[in-house]
């Protein structure tokens, strides 16, 4: 999605050629309006290649200048990226973790490693998602000063005491020994951050939304609590798979509404919440922008819409087709139809309707 | 040509320069440079008046006025003992006329770079090419909507003096350069803090 400006930059020469791309764009970024200051509106009105050309021409100037990086100096400060003191331990199997269970919790625990506990590059280690979205309960991401503390306890004991939190509102254990995820399951469990979520359709990203933040336009966490309360049901979550739901308040987008498979910004349209709908948007290795599907919705008929939606993912998924890549598949049409199929007061949706994507 | 109204065509600064040299503490100094922001008509300098008598003209009336070698009179005479100097605009591509800024470093004893409104920073990568592009080891004058938050960062780029706003605190101004003992970054007036020029 972003423009190549330049490819196999040595790594020593970093500073001086972020130097020349960063005067090019001081001296020739637009200055005459607010709105078009950014790099990107410089970029897209000269073209990447002229861009490009006009960053060589000042880093030509510099490039040997006294800016840039030293072998010495990169030794130095890799010094204070260690890794933590691992054990050798032997990589365990599925079946020899799930083994550390009993019978009667096999099943549960089966479902934990298989959505919050990824591989890890030590053997006989593995990296842990704790979810902090409980169904409809607290907002995405909270967590409560007891559970805090208590994290940091399980920091301590099972992970070398660090935490690290993701964009995706969660908390990760990155270095966990195999042998002992049961007994961190049970820990967590404790702490009501174990529900085996992670990456599902109620794993939902939001901003704090107009209940906090005074930049938002509409609310995100009534929206986020709606959706997961409709869709609260571990198996039928666990067949839809990898689903990303991103929730914005506003155009400021700290929701990243508009890399969610499904998106859903809050627009303010006459002084009224509406919410606009967007689908196939990505994030990672295939990044994408997502489509607004058309005119804005009411908070009240954003679960119904969601639940036609994924229906129609359901019925029209080829086997072991994610959510994604049947959308990619079949385009908007068939998702937009039914989007729409109920929409009340649509005669008025459509006279607020907003054009053009989310981004 | 008539006597010019100099109020209405001066860019207004304060009645004290804050110069900061290469290697050297922060001083106070009187603003002897007028600075001139030109005239639309075809008419040459402005009459001098309230005892300035150091002139800065934009560049591009120099460019207009300083071609094939012949200088006005005044303007030689004013050349010859140091009392004319040039402003950029923030506009002003001065990489495309290397042979006029080449040409001015034997007669400008001043150089500055006008601020539009202080969140304009174009005029940092003005200083930055002057030092490095043209070796220019003169004065550099940071003009116009220069405040004292734009001082820490116009000493590092290559600004040597300021013209500052007028509103402005030559107390608090002054105290802006030492703010910080370490730099991570070069700069025009060294390299940045290691461990062991911290000595920890």
């Amino acid at each position: 999605m972003g423009s190549l400006i330049k490819q196999d930059l040595p790594w020593n020469v970093l500073p001086s050629y972020l130097t020349a791309l960063l005067r090019v764009y001081n001296r020739f970024g637009r200055r005459d309006n607010l709105y078009k200051a950014r790099i990107k509106i410089l970029v897209k009105a000269l073209g990447p290649q002229e861009f490009a050309r006009q960053v060589e021409g000042e880093w030509l100037h510099i490039q040997n200048g006294d800016d840039n990086f030293t072998q010495a100096e990169w030794d130095r400060v890799a010094k204070h990226f260690t890794k933590p003191a691992y054990k050798s331990l032997p990589a365990l199997s599925n079946e020899q973790v799930m083994n550390t269970a009993g019978d009667s919790e096999k099943a549960a625990f089966a479902r934990w490693l298989e959505r919050n506990v990824k591989p890890h590059q030590i053997p006989g280690y593995a990296s842990v998602i704790l979810s902090l979205k409980p169904h409809g309960t607290v907002a995405p991401g909270d967590a409560t000063t007891a559970q805090m503390l208590a994290i940091a306890d399980l920091a301590d004991q099972y992970s070398f005491g660090e935490l690290r939190a993701t964009h995706e509102q969660n908390l990760v254990l990155a270095d966990v020994e195999q042998a002992r995820l049961y007994e961190l399951w049970q820990e967590a469990k404790k702490q009501k951050v174990a529900l085996p979520n992670v990456g599902l359709l109620t794993d939902i990203i939001a901003c704090p939304g107009g209940d906090f933040c005074s930049l938002a336009n509409a609310k995100s966490l009534p929206i986020a609590k709606a959706i997961q309360e409709r869709f609260d049901d571990l198996d039928y979550l666990f067949d839809l798979g990898d689903i990303s739901l991103n929730i914005s308040g506003c155009i400021n987008s700290c929701g990243h509404h508009h890399v969610g498979n499904i998106g859903v910004l809050g627009v303010d349209k006459d002084g009224e919440e509406w919410y606009q709908i967007t689908l196939g948007g990505d994030q990672g290795n295939h990044a994408a922008i997502g489509k607004v599907i058309g005119p804005s919705f009411y908070a009240d008929e954003i679960p119904d819409v969601m639940t036609n939606i994924i229906n129609t993912y359901v019925e029209k998924r080829n086997e072991n087709e994610s959510f994604i890549a049947t959308y990619n598949r079949l385009g908007v049409a068939p998702f937009k139809e039914v989007a729409y199929k109920n929409a009340k007061k649509k005669e008025k949706a459509e006279a607020t309707q907003t054009a053009g994507d989310a981004s | 040509m008539s006597q010019v109204s100099i109020s209405g065509n001066v860019i207004a600064a304060h009645e004290q320069i804050v110069h900061f040299p290469k290697g050297q503490k922060p001083s106070l100094g009187a603003n002897e440079w007028l600075i001139w922001s030109g005239s639309q008509d075809e008419g040459g300098l402005p009459d001098l008046e309230h005892g300035k008598s150091k002139v800065l003209v934009p560049f591009a009336w120099w460019r207009s006025h300083i071609n094939s070698h012949h200088y006005e009179s005044d303007v030689q005479s004013k050349a010859s003992t140091g009392q004319i100097g040039v402003w950029f605009a923030a506009d002003d591509d001065i990489l495309k006329h290397v042979d006029v800024i080449e040409g001015g470093k034997t007669v400008w004893p001043l150089v500055a770079a006008h601020f539009p409104i202080f969140r304009d920073g174009r005029s940092f990568s003005t200083a930055a090419l002057l030092r490095n592009h043209f070796q220019w080891t003169g004065e550099i004058r940071a003009i116009g909507d220069v405040l004292i938050d734009q001082l820490l960062q116009g000493a590092r780029v290559g600004f040597d003096s300021f013209a500052l706003r007028p509103d402005q605190n030559l107390d608090v101004a002054l105290k802006q350069f030492d703010l910080f003992s370490v730099a991570t970054q070069n700069s025009w007036r060294g390299p940045r803090a290691t461990r062991a020029s911290l000595s920890v």
